[in-house]
């Protein structure tokens, strides 16, 4: 299979983005390949949404976050201070960030820009005491999210799945009590 | 409840449900085998939800043949033969390409929120209760479904030849799904099920326009053509049979062991 | 690897430094994430090690999925099609983490497609029976958990989380198998039979799966330095055969090693040895069912084609 069509590919790649509860930021959940935005936020939800809690799933090609270390800012401040809005051409960009090792990229909030670059220096002046170790900007405008409306079709369904629930497999409990009778007998 | 209009409420419960196991079970064939991954997954789904409304509608069917339900339900799906199942042709179809399947799927997707939109004002209130709730479920198969067909059939030559294919082969069949039985008209008039013209009239409504959109034209002179040519429920085709055979392979083995 | 960059920015420091820095971060104990720098070596060991595991979920839902049409009521059927859902998960979980050091899944999809990559060979072997769908859930996906627990703790990041994510979920897999065997050993007699014809085929293979010994390991060393692997090979077979061997036993099934013993001076069961001819036969592909395997994914692959296709004309087409 080592000549594949050309035309052939895995489609794009979506940052999908998600809200466990209305009072929680949306966080990155991981990624889904789809060939649009509307594919990848119905997939999104089949991937990411078979267990967890969830009232909102925001989706974004993966090519239209622009990012940064706070590694790679340290290295070269210059970048930043040469950075000047030029216009008042201005749209909304999405302000993510990475605030420890561990966690995953989180919702900060928002900031008016010319362009990507300018987002990340509005958001890092907007936002001084967040410690990001990445930050990620991009539109709103190319970010396609789930609607209110969406909780009960798309998200309230995974819960009444309970046939995963653990609690459901009474064979293990007689496993268990078959071992204990027979480490008594034994005794 | 008099007796008639119970065992009328049963079959028709035990059509819906045989239609949506049957689906499911075509629907779960696809495991491992989709175009892309993320399908994988997402039609795992629709498989999932099908066979757990069949559930729903079986055990409706159970407490009123008050009947455990869990036993009811296994036995109704793995110790019928092919004459006693209720499901349309349509469903037992082998699952084709990923044109038919999809195609399949929008076909019976827009006529079960049909249904189910007039199941939820049913007189029967167990019955309005659980389409009220399922109906939740199929908004997304529904925008799932037609997000597939809008885009196979305007994607490219290939897409919309195997779309166009598909939907020849399924429009001889789809009729049999607004094909109303006997039993049907008591419940009718007992104000627990619509009235299946009714339902036919108002999916093709939607159905027509969206495919026109998606450039599918349903073939001309075809279909629904009126009640001599009512294909019943217990007539099937022979993929029923290979289908059960499968389905059925290892409950068989032993009936009254638990597995 | 995030996407949209302006101009690269020029890291000043040495290969050496950088190389100091990245072992000294593993040897504290933090996890190295997407956009840091590593050494090549690392990146290629976690790319080949990452992508195998993606791989081995996907295949792994073949035999599985087999029985599907097939199992017997209805409860069976919605766990068994909800696991094989979940190893397609766990495969798009994986790919991603994958993709976070440079890979990409055209290029690993040929891999797999083309032969040159592995997955775990233990998918390699037929699934003969219902029974087997217990087998695999109890004895493979036991397997697969204290491998992945191990894991779990992997220095690169988004390893190290997938592994997490994917721990919680197979511990529903080896419940559901649990139940399966434990119904069935419990069972008709026939049911019995059946079960411990399973176990005599999935037990070796099981043992299989955690490698060779840890002197035939090659990369075990490089692994263990850079905090992707903690535990070895032969420790993790002895802690399986430990928890799984006397649950099996007590529900009156026997283990297929006449080897097989309890030693209480060291509070371990003793084992046989495995068939290593066996075991790299089915390694180097001759396995009974790794040309079914990979014809079935090459099928599907292929099938899906003119898929894949369409919906990226359409995208192209309907661009906002």
């Amino acid at each position: 299979m080592s000549d594949t069509h050309a035309s052939d590919t895995q489609w794009p790649r979506y940052m999908v983005l998600h809200q466990e509860r209305e009072d929680k930021p949306h966080q990155h959940a991981g990624t889904v390949h789809a060939s649009d935005a509307e594919m990848a936020l119905l997939n999104a939800r089949d991937v990411f949404v078979r267990r967890p809690d969830c009232v909102s799933l925001w989706v974004v090609r993966a090519d239209l976050i622009f990012a940064r270390t706070q590694e790679e800012l340290a290295l070269n401040p210059d970048w930043l201070d040469n950075i000047q809005a030029t216009s008042d051409r201005t749209e909304a960009y999405y302000v993510f960030a990475k605030l420890t090792q561990k966690a995953q990229f989180s919702h900060i909030g928002e900031v008016e820009a010319e362009n990507p670059p300018h987002a990340l220096k509005m958001a890092l002046q907007k936002y001084p005491k967040t410690q990001g170790l990445v930050w990620w900007v991009f539109p709103v405008k190319v970010v396609l999210k789930s609607t209110p409306d969406d909780i009960a079709a798309m998200f309230s369904p995974a819960a009444t799945k309970d046939f995963r629930d653990q609690a459901n497999f009474h064979a293990l409990s007689v496993l268990r009590k078959l071992m204990r009778d027979q480490k008594q007998e034994a005794e | 409840m008099n007796a008639e209009l119970k065992q009328a409420l049963i079959d028709y419960l035990l059509a819906m449900a045989d239609d949506e196991l049957i689906l499911g079970h075509r629907n779960s064939e696809w495991c491992g085998h989709a175009p892309i991954l993320e399908e994988d997954i997402a039609f795992a789904n629709i498989a999932l939800d099908e066979i757990g409304h069949a559930i729903v509608w079986y055990e409706l069917a159970a407490d009123l043949s008050r009947e455990e339900r869990d036993i009811f339900a296994n036995r109704m799906v793995y110790f019928r033969g092919a004459p006693d199942y209720r499901n349309t042709q349509m469903v037992e179809l082998p699952k084709g390409d990923w044109a038919f399947t999809m195609l399949r799927q929008y076909l019976f997707d827009q006529f079960e929120m049909v249904r189910l939109e007039k199941l939820a004002q049913s007189s029967y209130a167990p019955l309005a209760e659980a389409a009220a709730k399922i109906r939740t479920e199929e908004i997304y198969h529904l925008r799932h479904t037609q997000a597939w067909v809008r885009r196979l059939g305007l994607g490219t030559d290939e897409s919309h030849r195997r779309m166009q294919t598909a939907l020849n082969e399924l429009m001889r069949y789809y009729e049999q799904l607004f094909s109303p039985s006997l039993a049907d008209t008591l419940l009718f008039q007992a104000n627990m099920v619509p009235f299946q013209t009714e339902l036919m009239v108002h999916t093709l409504e939607l159905i027509v326009p969206f495919l026109v959109e998606a450039n599918l034209i349903p073939p001309r002179g075809s279909n629904f053509v009126g009640p001599n040519d009512v294909i019943y429920r217990h007539e099937h085709t022979e993929h029923l049979n290979d289908l059960l055979s499968n389905l059925q392979q290892v409950a068989r083995l032993d009936p009254m062991a638990k597995w | 690897m995030y996407g949209a960059t302006v101009e690269p920015i020029e890291d000043i420091r040495t290969d050496e430094e950088k190389l100091a820095e990245f072992e000294g971060r593993i040897a504290r104990g933090e996890k190295i994430e997407p956009g840091d720098w590593m050494p090549d070596e690392y990146r290629r060991q976690l790319i080949r090690m990452i992508s195998q595991h993606a791989h081995s979920e996907v295949v792994g839902m073949l035999p599985e999925g087999a029985f599907i049409t097939r199992a017997p009521n209805l409860r069976r059927k919605l766990i068994l099609i909800a696991k094989v859902q979940d190893e397609a998960g766990h495969g798009q979980y994986l790919y991603h983490a994958a993709e976070t050091l440079g890979a990409t899944r055209e290029e690993m999809l040929d891999a797999l497609l083309s032969g040159k990559a592995k997955y775990s060979s233990i998918f390699n072997y037929p699934t003969l029976s219902w029974a087997d769908m217990g087998a695999i859930g109890w004895l493979v996906d036991g397997a697969a958990i204290l491998n992945q627990t191990m894991l779990a703790k992997c220095s690169y990041g988004p390893y190290a989380r997938a592994m997490v994510r994917i721990c919680a979920e197979e511990n529903f897999h080896r419940r559901q198998g649990q139940d399966i065997v434990i119904t069935l050993a419990l069972g008709t007699p026939e049911q019995k039979a059946m079960m411990q014809d399973s176990i005599n085929r999935w037990w070796w293979p099981t043992l299989m799966m955690f490698g060779p010994h840890d002197t035939d390991s090659p990369n075990s060393a490089v692994l263990i330095r850079w905090g992707i692997k903690t535990k070895t090979n032969d420790e993790l077979r002895q802690t399986f055969v430990d928890q799984t061997a006397p649950e099996l036993m007590a529900l009156g099934l026997t283990i297929p090693d006449p080897d097989l013993y309890y030693d209480e001076t060291n509070g371990h069961w003793h084992f046989g040895e495995i068939n290593w001819d066996e075991f790299w036969n089915v390694v180097k592909g001759n396995g009974p069912c790794n040309a079914e395997r990979m014809a079935a994914r090459r099928q599907a692959h292929e099938d899906g084609l003119w898929v894949r296709e369409a919906m990226v004309a359409y995208a192209e087409k309907h661009q906002s």
